[in-house]
């Protein structure tokens, strides 16, 4: 490589490709609620709706019925809700990470799709939600699980994992609900102050909160985000951390291995990168914002997934290692299990989707290429699905005692309710992307070339 | 337009014309300056000799108080109101409350950060702000960059604000004045239209609720419907109708008098009986009378029950046959025992209750 | 300033020399047992020390992080001691028989640890040993060398390749430090299993890289021998001290809460004698050194850019790295076994040896990458 040529790679990536201004940025990302959304989008709208509503069928459906029309059974009584569950979680650290531990790393390149990305933590938690509901068997009891005084005199149980979860993911969304929708505020003020729909004028004066753009108040702002994301970091690590205690508490083998909480950790951010580079590929495509969301921000995301494979595949390996290790003969056969047997195919599935497919990433080309990117991200959806299916349900349907031995069989009403939740998911997306702004144009504008001043005051060292 | 002047503020075209022009208005010494920014400019608080947040130790309070809140919340639930041993764990397992106690200092610090700064620090939200009412906040939210005098109290010599901000560079030259809401309308937020909301939403629901019940859309779950109670006894089990249990022959008796004189207890006062009457009352009959008999427990403590003290004078008096009638059939608040026992079950807990009395009240001659 | 006669040296070889005496008089009169113990642990420490600085150097490649160019070169000096470690390191491959159990006869009766003496034996283990003291070699060459070498060829083709190795160099490093934990830490009590051990010695040894780096920017910086240090570049390394204090502490937590939950005799046997009795007090002072002072003295962000408060706090942590390894081994001389003269005395001995290193490591080549095309722009970083 010549030189030249070496220094240019060297060159940080611009973060906007070609010429963008503060007002060229409005113009280009706040104005999509104000135009009449195109047909396709209407058809996507309707497609997600009806298999949304599918979802919701069947989910009335087996309160009419109850559990029995799942494949919750003996051994293996806890099925399908609990694998959607922690996926749906997963899938939303991602958002998290993007906006809140890449903020915190000063890493600019999140500017643009921090908005998006957090938009769909909010929304795989709304699907992640319905199962811990649906799955108690007596949802009009759920109360149940918040410590109040009753008439049973009874307190819930605060040792069990199964409670620290409700505390867990129930802070995590308000935290990432109260962290997005505040850092809408500013956009919302310009919003506010384009719109000559009179409605449209009092809904954004609301929730706009009547933001000013005020020194005094950005100061204060500017803070509390700071704060925010660093709040919400220790959520990223804390929240599925006690997802994963979950099982990792217990005695279950397969289940009690204390890599437990980083490697379930890890496993989200890798779920959720994808989910993120899946759905941010088409969509910078279909809403024009190339220039904003460019490839260099999906060549990072898929670094960070490809980092993410390798943990992963060194997780896998800690794991069988370590079962080996334990020269424990439960252990040993559950270990066994997840690779050979009736659901060996499962964990074949999950090592080839999570560790061997995402290492085509390594190829400069292939993290450029929107085709093998969506590959990427569609294998490991899947496999991170898979992996969940493999350690929960594989450990669970031939632990200790062989005459408890079973085999699960998930019904069609479980698939057809892990599909209402995909529905969900992009039915929230769309609407998301429909009614606002989907990049954080406020963030963006901090970063753009010439947006902030070069000489500073001549004591700027903060100290 | 009478009122008074609260502000002159001017635009600029960029951060950096911005930057420059605060010092050389500052040192005019107009009045209070505060500059308007679509985002955060690096140097501006500075310039403007803004103080530093106090959000961090805010925030950094609360975050201890949640956890701590937490724990000692945890603690008290799980060890001393309601004492539960799961999996042989100590009382106070402080490793099983971190991750709550961190979750909750998370919740109480982030909600202090967003809504404090947003309620506490910046009064947000007001929507009747002066600025929100001038032609400058739509470039202001967009591209450009306001620097505004405002008046500190006294009075503002608008003249020279403006000339002061355009001499430091400052174009669209505009003097805000103090907001009053046009005719017919008090304030910005709009009262009427989310009252309109609350009433559309309440006749909403009675609808829903008074059609649901004229047509029921699903039927009533037959699982969920209320036990029919038991008409003879006041068990907690009904029995199947027309039917006898093995083991529980009806009493030929009528009352407990005719009990407290009639009915012996069958069964011999054997180790094999006082060990079945044992495993009994600790089932059925210490959560409330107490392991001894005393009729002190936390249940009694906490629903304000007066189960009787089967040590007092009183009962120990009793004959075996009236202790096998209110096993059986109850007294006054508690419930009779006959669908749950068996007749030989009961007889045996009588022993053991007689074994405790004589525990509690021992003669010399019981010593060996 | 020639070496050996400058005061510092004056001061430390005698000391050195004395440890030195101390330590064979511990193999003599104590036994062979503590003498090993001892030294395994001082081994370890350096090592996590030298393995930390290599991590953040090929970590600063993989991302190509822009601030931590001024400072890359005292983490590639500390990498060194990857090299310097190997005399330790052999000399402690000789306490494979004497204190870990599966070396001895006994360890084959007993079936749990006999199905493990597979992966447990002294050939193979020497042979991981060697294996990855070679790769560390290699990779210290190849990175810290090239930087070096780069120095006076000011060619940027390096960095180029050196961004993408690094990745390389960090698969190396993530499987021969849980070989490490593994074989070093956890096998002494050969019973016991974790799988997150390798991550926790991983966060320790980060940790304690970090705290080199930055003691080594706060001694240089005081010699003015950084010019260009801005707040903006102390900031990132405190906050990177901060973060990684909070994560070893959830590493830690996490593995012991597992283990005391599913209360597993096989496991939690390892956790109990280490928080009983006396080393109760050693916990704790373990939580206060690893997590509560740290965290507590960097939480605002004028603490975080204080380079003498986080020369301070950096002492606390290596401190505290040094007591997590204590913890972790010395109790495997049982029960009863207390520290003493002895410790005193590797002490004497490993420190002194270790700042002399220290001292004339922070003298090769230029005191920042001088040949890095990127240094102008980082010295310009601004958060």
């Amino acid at each position: 490589m010549s030189h030249e040529a070496v220094l240019q790679a060297l060159e940080p990536m611009p973060l906007v490709e070609g010429e963008v201004t503060p007002a060229s940025l409005d113009d280009q990302v706040l104005a999509f609620p104000e135009r009449k959304p195109p047909r396709a989008w209407f058809i996507a709208f309707a497609v997600t709706s009806a298999i949304f509503l599918v979802g919701v069928a069947l989910i009335g459906y087996s309160f009419y019925r109850g559990v029995g029309v799942w494949g919750n059974n003996s051994p293996v009584f806890w099925g399908f809700p609990i694998v959607n569950f922690v996926f749906w979680v997963g899938i939303g650290h991602a958002g998290t990470l993007i906006s809140a531990i890449l903020f915190i790393f000063r890493k600019r390149w999140r500017n643009a799709i921090a908005r998006f990305a957090e938009a769909m933590t909010l929304f795989a938690l709304a699907c992640a939600a319905i199962f811990p509901l649906i799955h108690v068997g007596r949802p009009w009891f759920a109360y149940w699980l918040f410590p109040y005084p009753n008439e049973r005199a009874l307190w819930v149980n605060f040792r069990s994992p199964l409670l620290w979860d409700v505390f867990a993911v129930s802070t995590y969304f308000s935290v990432s609900l109260l962290f997005w929708y505040l850092g809408m505020v500013p956009d919302l003020a310009s919003m506010r102050e384009r719109t000559r729909s009179k409605f449209r004028r009092f809904f954004y004066t609301v929730f706009s909160l009547g933001w000013r753009g005020s020194s005094r108040n950005w100061r204060h702002f500017e803070k509390a985000y700071l704060l925010l994301a660093g709040l919400a970091t220790g959520l990223v690590l804390s929240v599925h951390s006690v997802v994963s205690f979950d099982f990792a508490v217990s005695v279950v083998p397969g289940w009690h291995m204390t890599i437990f909480p980083p490697y379930f950790v890890t496993g989200a951010i890798f779920a959720g990168f994808a989910m993120v580079v899946l759905v941010l590929a088409p969509v910078r495509r279909i809403m024009n914002l190339t220039n904003l969301i460019t490839m260099h921000h999906l060549e990072v995301m898929n670094k960070v997934i490809l980092a993410m494979a390798c943990l992963m595949g060194y997780s896998y390996f800690m794991e069988g290692f370590t079962a080996w290790y334990s020269q424990n003969i439960f252990i040993h056969h559950i270990f066994a299990r997840y690779v050979t047997g009736p659901y060996g195919w499962a964990g074949i599935l999950t090592l080839t989707c999570n560790v061997l497919i995402p290492q085509l990433l390594w190829v400069r080309r292939f993290r450029r290429s929107i085709p093998v990117m969506i590959f990427v991200s569609v294998a490991v959806t899947v496999g991170m699905w898979f992996e969940r299916f493999v350690i929960f349900l594989v450990s669970l349907h031939q632990d200790f005692l062989p005459s408890s031995w079973g085999f699960y069989k998930p019904t069609l009403v479980d698939y057809g309710i892990l599909l209402g939740s995909f529905g969900l998911f992009f039915t929230l997306v769309l609407l998301f992307a429909r009614m606002l702004p989907v990049i954080a144009t406020t963030e963006v504008k901090v970063d753009l070339p010439g947006s902030q001043p070069v000489h500073q005051h001549p004591g700027d060292h903060h100290d | 337009m009478t009122e008074k002047p609260v502000a002159v503020l001017a635009l600029y075209p960029s951060a950096q014309a911005l930057l420059d022009a605060v010092p050389r208005v500052r040192e005019r010494g107009l009045g209070r300056l505060e500059a308007y920014t679509p985002f955060p400019v690096h140097g501006l608080d500075e310039a403007l000799g803004l103080k530093r947040s106090p959000l961090g130790a805010m925030v950094f309070g609360m975050g201890i108080l949640g956890a701590f809140l937490a724990l000692v919340f945890q603690w008290w639930t799980s060890a001393v109101d309601y004492p539960v041993r799961i999996g042989g764990k100590a009382l106070f397992s402080w490793q099983a409350f971190v991750p709550i106690m961190f979750e909750v200092m998370v919740l109480l610090a982030a909600f202090t950060a967003g809504l404090g700064m947003l309620f506490l620090l910046n009064r947000l939200p007001w929507f009747g702000h002066p600025i929100l009412h001038t032609r400058a906040i739509a470039a202001i939210t967009r591209d450009r960059f306001a620097l505004a005098i405002e008046a500190d109290g006294g009075e503002l010599d608008v003249e020279a604000a403006r000339e002061a901000l355009a001499a430091a560079g400052g174009e669209a030259v505009e003097v805000v004045h103090a907001y009053t809401a046009p005719e017919g309308k008090r304030t910005v937020f709009p009262w009427r239209e989310v009252a309109g909301v609350l009433v559309a939403c309440i006749v909403a629901g009675v609808v829903t609720f008074y059609g649901i019940r004229l047509f029921p859309v699903l039927p009533p779950m037959g699982h969920m419907e209320v036990q029919n109670k038991a008409v003879a006894f006041r068990g907690m089990r009904s029995p199947v109708a027309g039917t006898v249990a093995r083991g529980h022959l009806p009493l030929p008796v009528a009352d407990v008098g005719e009990a407290d004189a009639v009915l012996v207890n069958p069964l011999p006062r054997t180790p094999e009986t006082l060990a079945r009457g044992r495993l009994r009352y600790e089932q059925s009959c210490e959560l409330c009378h107490g392991p001894l008999g005393q009729g002190k427990t936390a249940l009694s403590e906490a629903y304000q029950a007066q189960p009787a003290n089967l040590q007092s004078a009183t009962i120990r008096d009793y004959g075996d046959g009236r202790l096998f009638y209110v096993v059986s059939y109850g007294f006054s608040n508690m419930p009779g025992y006959a669908v749950d026992l068996s007749v030989d079950d009961r007889w045996a807990a009588v022993h053991y209750v007689r074994a405790l009395q004589r525990s509690q009240n021992a003669r010399e001659e019981d010593l060996p | 300033m020639s070496e050996g006669t400058s005061p510092a040296a004056r001061v430390l070889i005698p000391l050195c020399l004395v440890g030195l005496a101390g330590a064979v008089g511990t193999y003599v009169v104590a036994g062979p047992e503590r003498f090993f113990i001892n030294w395994l642990i001082w081994f370890l420490f350096l090592l996590t020390i030298g393995l930390g600085g290599l991590f953040i150097v090929a970590l600063e490649h993989t991302v190509a992080s822009l601030w931590s160019v001024p400072v890359r070169r005292i983490a590639e000096r500390l990498s060194g001691l990857v090299v310097g470690i190997v005399p330790v390191a052999l000399i402690a491959l000789f306490s494979l028989p004497v204190v870990f159990p599966w070396t001895h006869p006994e360890a084959a009766a007993e079936p749990m640890v006999a199905g493990k003496l597979v992966w447990l034996n002294i050939p193979w283990f020497v042979a991981r040993m060697v294996i990855s003291l070679i790769l560390w070699v290699v990779c210290y060459r190849f990175l810290a060398g090239g930087s070096l070498r780069q120095d006076e060829t000011k060619d940027p083709a390096f960095t180029l390749k050196a961004r993408r190795f690094a990745p390389v160099v960090l698969i190396i490093f993530a499987f021969t430090l849980t070989n490490v934990a593994f074989d070093w830490i956890s096998s002494l009590e050969p019973l016991w299993y974790s799988d997150i051990f390798g991550v926790y010695l991983f966060v320790g040894t980060f940790l304690a890289g970090l705290a080199s780096t930055a003691l080594g920017v706060a001694y240089l910086d005081r010699r003015g021998r950084l010019p260009g240090l801005r707040f903006d570049h102390r900031y990132n390394l405190g906050g990177l001290v901060f973060a990684f204090t909070v994560f070893w502490s959830y590493i830690a937590f996490a593995q012991y809460m597992l283990q005391w939950y599913a209360n597993m005799p096989e496991e939690v046997f390892w956790y109990k004698d280490r928080i009983e009795g006396f080393w109760w007090y050693a916990a704790i002072l373990l939580a206060l050194l690893h997590f509560a002072i740290p965290f507590l003295a960097l939480a605002t962000r004028k603490a975080k850019g204080n380079l003498k408060l986080l020369a301070r706090i950096a002492v606390v942590v290596l401190a505290a790295h040094f007591l997590d390894l204590f913890w972790m081994i010395f109790p495997v001389l049982g029960p009863e076994a207390r520290p003493s003269w002895p410790e005193l005395a590797f002490a004497l001995l490993f420190i002194p040896a270790g700042l002399l290193w220290a001292r004339w490591a922070m003298r090769r080549g230029a005191d920042m990458p001088v040949g890095d095309p990127r240094l102008e722009a980082a010295l310009e970083f601004r958060l």
